[in-house]
């Protein structure tokens, strides 16, 4: 058995597919969904699979042979204050905005909860404060 | 209404400064106008805290025993110039260590020694009846070198341009990471705060200009590499990169809170100085620039999927609406990102102005002013005949 996190991005023809449900039914994974978006560009889902890793295996192929965009995610980000120069840099990478600007003092908070651990922060911030691990 | 620097200076020592920051003065100008304004503000303090390639330090080691004349050095384990008398080396900012590791660097050395940490110094040299040893291997800390002095070519750019990516892939430029399909936009000017955008002229600000550097009292040392004024005005300042500075300061008397080393993923390192100047309120027409704000503040927008010196800006925008976090780019919307820390910027602009109430900073008259007038000149490849006159 194996857990993997994955951000999956659909174009929004594809809403109408049952995937979550096929998920299970087709691979036999255990699913957890995590976070899901959906809007007129089409849809997000955080997404957590445990399955073997052949389940797990044919599942992306399905999901990829639909269309499905995937992205594996990293383990969890945290951002070291003492590094942090409140930039701003990492803003604009952040799919997901879970870095906001206090209009007030400038600085830049870090909302953990926010955050689906896809990594794009991490090689974009210029003094190196945002990174892996809890 | 017009004073001078001495008598700035006068109501300083005395206590009686006013002193304001260049934010505080936008507002004071817009309540009380301009007369009013300039007739109470002695001072306006300004701030930055970017990315400054163009920096680095000369330190002197001191003389081993026996002495080495050292030709190869370096500093943890990243190269340092040492074509220079025997112990005397110059770090840049940007130079890779050696190591293998692509994100430690000048920059990091010079943060660590500013921080008060150990550094490793490893030198050789051919030898020489005078200066007889070979190879040396030690630690130094700021407090074992003789000097150690921040020299930075160029520093401070007078505004700069966004940078925005119309291609198909993230580019990972100087200017930050550039998502594809302009999903992004960065800009590295502190804008209503920057030093060189509230007296764009340099009517203030010349050779020998004490300024804030790294936490310490530096000076302004020269006029900066790519230094230029032939550039588009908006309400009389450069709506795109133009003046810069060499500065000058003791790193011994800097703090890391700052200096950062900065590592740009894919393209290098990189120093985040901070560096504040006080404007002295001589009239109101130096006080009309001090008080413009992130509205009256313009960049052009430059698309780095071009890879070309000549990329025409796309569009122009103001540090408003970049500091909104929102650019209209031909339609679309664009997040933006600053480079540079607004937060350190003012953080900078108040220490300074601390600094100068507290009679711990005074004005300087500098002793020669900069270039009216300069244009930057490209490198295109000749032959000897060609640029032989
Ligand atoms: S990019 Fe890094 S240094 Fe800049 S605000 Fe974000 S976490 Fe802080
Ligand atoms: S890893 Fe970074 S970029 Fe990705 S969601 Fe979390 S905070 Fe945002």
């Amino acid at each position: 058995m194996s857990s993997n996190r994955y951000l999956l991005f659909f174009s929004p023809d594809l809403i109408n597919e049952p995937i979550t449900y096929r998920m299970v039914k087709d691979f036999d994974l255990m699913i957890n969904i995590l976070r899901a978006e959906i809007d007129d560009t089409g849809g997000r889902l955080m997404i957590s699979f445990q399955g073997s890793p052949q389940q797990i295996k044919s599942a992306l192929k399905y999901l990829t042979d639909n269309k499905v965009e995937i992205k594996e995610l990293n383990e969890y980000v945290h951002k070291d204050a003492d590094r942090c120069t409140d930039c701003g840099m990492c803003v604009s990478v952040c799919p997901v905005g879970a870095f906001v600007i206090d209009k007030e003092t400038w600085k830049v908070g870090f909302i953990n909860d926010k955050c689906i651990a896809c990594g794009m922060c991490i090689d974009a911030c210029p003094p190196g404060a945002m990174k892996l691990g809890q | 209404m017009k004073r001078t620097v001495e008598e700035i200076n006068a109501r300083i020592k005395k206590g009686d400064a006013v002193v304001m920051t260049a934010e505080e003065v936008v507002d004071l100008v817009r309540k009380d106008g301009l007369k009013k304004a300039t007739e109470q503000v002695d001072v306006v303090t300004t701030g930055t805290f970017g990315a400054m390639c163009s920096s680095g330090a000369f330190i002197n080691f001191g003389h081993s025993e026996p002495p080495i004349k050292m030709s190869k050095v370096m500093l943890n384990d990243v190269p340092a110039y040492g074509g220079l008398a025997a112990v005397d080396a110059y770090i840049g900012a940007t130079e890779e260590s050696c190591n293998g590791r692509p994100d430690y660097g000048g920059a990091h050395v010079i943060e660590e020694l500013i921080a008060g940490k150990p550094v490793k110094l490893k030198a050789s040299s051919r030898g020489t009846d005078c200066y007889p040893r070979k190879d040396i291997e030690t630690y130094i800390t700021l407090d074992t070198v003789n000097q150690a002095y921040l020299f930075n070519p160029r520093n401070m750019y007078q505004n700069y341009a966004v940078a925005t990516n119309s291609g198909e892939r993230t580019l990972y430029t100087y200017m930050g990471k550039l998502l594809p399909n302009m999903k992004n936009a960065t800009y590295s000017s502190s804008g209503q705060l920057s030093p060189l955008l509230k007296d764009p002229n340099l009517r203030t600000i010349g050779i020998g200009t004490r300024i804030f550097l790294g936490g310490a009292q530096g000076y302004v040392s020269w006029e900066g590499t790519q230094y230029k004024t032939n550039v588009p005005l908006r309400n009389g300042v450069p709506a795109a990169s133009a003046r810069t500075l060499a500065v000058i300061g003791d790193m011994k008397a800097m703090s890391p809170d700052y200096i950062r080393a900065l590592y740009m993923n894919k393209y290098g390192i990189s120093l985040a100085v901070g560096i504040g100047v006080p404007i002295p309120v001589l009239d109101e027409d130096i006080m009309r620039t001090c008080a413009l704000s992130d509205e009256e503040l313009f960049a052009p927008v430059v698309d780095y999927a071009l890879q070309s010196r000549n990329r025409k800006p796309i569009q122009e925008t103001n540090y408003a609406e970049l500091r909104s976090g929102t650019l209209t780019i031909k339609g679309k919307k664009a997040k933006t990102s600053s480079l540079s820390s607004y937060f350190k910027a003012r953080q900078i602009a108040k220490e300074l102005k601390r600094q100068v109430e507290e009679k711990e900073f005074y004005l300087s008259q500098y002793v020669q002013s900069m270039p009216a007038e300069r244009a930057i000149r490209p490198l295109d490849v000749h032959s000897r005949e060609e640029v032989e006159k």
